[in-house]
């Protein structure tokens, strides 16, 4: 089996976001792999340490993104594609999913695995558009992945009413949740080898796709500004006794805030 | 005037409450609202939905589409959209939802925009209002394609009675089921009586809970209180708490008027499934956790003394 597994380099989420004349400050940011596409990593070389697979991973972003890289080859990923090109920065989902067919096309894949949102968009598009533009069955919000055998896959998701079970053929592309799996650390060994290990570059001209392929000329969707969100206010805290205290607060809830 | 197309939420053959929301604010933009209503034996909705607000309704309605797949609600979508011409395809908050919309988008070659908190129309252009980055920040979106596809947040809007359509059914075809992904079976999770994204007030339990046995002490709270029974990832990935009571970034988006978080830390990935809670109450041991910093109402103690003291003192102030 041949897997394309797609990671994003992401703002660190658990850091500070100021918003300034409805863009984001950049000082002090930090970036990170997308943790969604941690769970597609591990859930890709789970399969090719159970299975036997041919890993390839795929990531468009500036020359930071190779950290992200490393750490995938890190983790146990062969071989991996690095798409930078200035003229992606203000690429939507549509865009990247795009690019995204290209390698797909390049390569023989029987198998693509995305992580279920990015946690810079929180879109969850890119993976089942990608899906979409190349026709092949997607199934989203994955957390258990099993090889029936070559051709199909038995894969569990979550959807409304529950975990449903569904059968896949491939060529198909899962997007995976962060109930799948929990990411291994990668061994200081890997991290050495990972350092050695070779990365293909690539430019959307490399690639012979102009901006009007990738839906970016005109883009299909445009962030005209960033807000910073209302931030909710520390209330009322209370410590001591769990009876006076307690009674208190169901009294401010019933006269003051009057919702009970 | 702008065309919208609402897709009804529809769960075991009863419409949700996110439906009637999207319908009544489409009202506000356009006279011209139809609705889409997929699955099996829910003919019964029509007379609901043109009550709601809609003058045109495409029903696809077949055993076929008893078990969600996203390749046939699509189709069904799909074949609404064209029929309507529609500009504006507006899904309410759901899993299904989210794994539909991108598809439908994908195939007009338009764009998407998820958990969408407002949406005008400026200039002739569909803008949406919605959060991003964990909830950090928002984003003002312009669509430059159409239909403009947006799954709308649960609670994101009123539902006001004041407009009613008329009954004005087309049948849509219905798709072959996709051979290449097919459903073997759905295990379902246990059912609650009241769905969190409806819910007027939600109780939600983190690990602070331990066990089944905490769980049941604060269940008996939600009770009380007749409210919906939401969880921290951390109880669902411990098997006690099942997957579709999630509340969080992963999981459901709920904007009760009263949020009770039992336990829970307030990790930012839980934090932005529930901020929109009109007034959170907050219980932890910790005076240092993270949730008080989002709580109106912060009790500092040991939750398996409060709740029942909680329990107690409602019933008070309820008598
Ligand atoms: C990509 C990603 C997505 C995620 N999505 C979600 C999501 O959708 N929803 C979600 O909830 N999380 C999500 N998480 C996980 C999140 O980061 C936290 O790990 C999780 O919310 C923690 O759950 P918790 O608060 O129950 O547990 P903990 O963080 O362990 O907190 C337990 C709390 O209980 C308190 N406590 C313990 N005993 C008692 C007692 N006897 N009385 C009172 N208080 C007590 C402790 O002080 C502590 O604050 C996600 C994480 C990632 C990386
Ligand atoms: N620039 C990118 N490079 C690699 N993968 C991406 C990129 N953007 C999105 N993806 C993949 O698509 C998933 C969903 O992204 P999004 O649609 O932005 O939520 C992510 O988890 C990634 O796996």
């Amino acid at each position: 089996m041949k897997i394309l597994t797609t990671v994003k380099k992401v703002v660190d989420v658990e850091l500070n976001i100021q918003v300034k004349e409805g863009k984001i400050v950049q000082d002090g940011l930090q970036y990170v792999m997308n943790a969604w596409d941690e769970n597609a990593v591990e859930a890709t070389v789970q399969l090719k340490e159970n299975n036997g697979a041919e890993t390839t991973l795929v990531c468009m972003g500036d020359s930071e993104s190779t950290l992200m890289i490393r750490k995938a080859y890190a983790m146990g990923i062969e071989n991996g594609i690095h798409v930078d090109d200035p003229l992606l920065e203000s690429a939507d989902s549509n865009g990247y999913a795009k690019v995204l067919k290209k390698i797909y096309e390049n390569g023989d894949y029987d198998l693509i695995i995305t992580g279920k949102q990015a946690q810079d968009t929180d879109n969850g598009h890119t993976g089942i558009m990608l899906a979409e533009y190349l026709d092949i069955p997607c199934v989203s919000n994955v957390v258990a992945i099993e090889v029936v055998d070559e051709s199909q896959l038995a894969v569990s998701r979550i959807g409304d009413s529950g975990t449903e079970i569904i059968n896949v053929n491939l060529p198909a592309l899962l997007t995976v949740s962060d109930s799948i799996n929990e990411p291994r650390l990668p061994a200081l060994r890997g991290i050495m080898m990972a350092k050695k290990k070779a990365i293909e570059t690539k430019t959307l001209a490399d690639l012979e796709l102009t901006l009007e392929q990738i839906d970016m000329q005109p883009v299909r969707t445009e962030i005209l500004e960033y807000q910073a969100p209302s931030v909710r206010q520390a209330g009322k805290k209370f410590e001591g006794d769990a009876a006076e205290i307690t009674a208190k607060v169901v009294q401010l809830l019933s006269n003051e805030a009057k919702v009970i | 005037m702008t065309k919208i197309l609402v897709v009804a939420d529809i769960k075991q053959n009863a419409l949700k409450k996110g439906t009637l929301e999207l319908i009544s604010k489409a009202r506000t933009l356009s006279e011209n609202v139809a609705v889409v209503a997929i699955g099996n034996h829910i003919e019964g909705l029509i007379p609901e939905l043109a009550q709601a607000g809609t003058d045109t309704q495409y029903l696809a309605n077949d055993n076929k589409l008893e078990m969600f797949s996203a390749s046939s609600y699509a189709n069904c979508v799909i074949q609404a959209v064209k029929q309507y011409q529609a500009e504006q395809v507006w899904f309410a908050f759901s899993e299904s939802s989210k794994a539909t919309a991108p598809r439908v988008a994908a195939r007009f070659k338009s764009a998407c925009a998820t958990e969408i908190t407002d949406i005008s129309i400026e200039n002739g252009k569909v803008i949406v209002n919605r959060p991003a980055i964990a909830g950090k920040v928002y984003q003002k979106i312009q669509f430059n394609t159409s239909p403009a596809v947006v799954i709308v947040r649960a609670g994101a809007f009123d539902i006001d009675g004041e407009y009613s359509g008329t009954e004005n059914i087309h049948n849509l075809e219905i798709p072959e089921t996709d051979l290449r992904a097919v459903i073997q079976k759905i295990i379902q999770d246990a059912g609650e009586e009241i769905d969190l994204a409806d819910a007027d007030i939600v109780v939600s339990v983190g690990r602070g809970v331990k066990d089944q046995t905490g769980v049941d002490l604060v269940k008996a709270l939600a009770k009380d209180l007749k409210a919906g029974f939401g969880s921290s990832r951390a109880m669902v990935d411990a098997g006690v708490m099942p997957h579709n009571s999630q509340v969080g970034q992963t999981g459901k988006i709920v904007s009760p008027t009263l949020y009770f978080a039992i336990g829970i830390s307030g990790a930012i990935q839980h934090v932005a499934g529930m901020n929109g809670a009109k007034v959170i109450v907050a219980v932890n041991k910790d005076s240092e956790a993270p949730i008080f910093n989002v709580a109106d109402y912060g009790i500092v103690g040991d939750l398996f003394e409060v709740v029942p003291i909680l329990r107690d003192e409602i019933k008070k102030v309820r008598n």
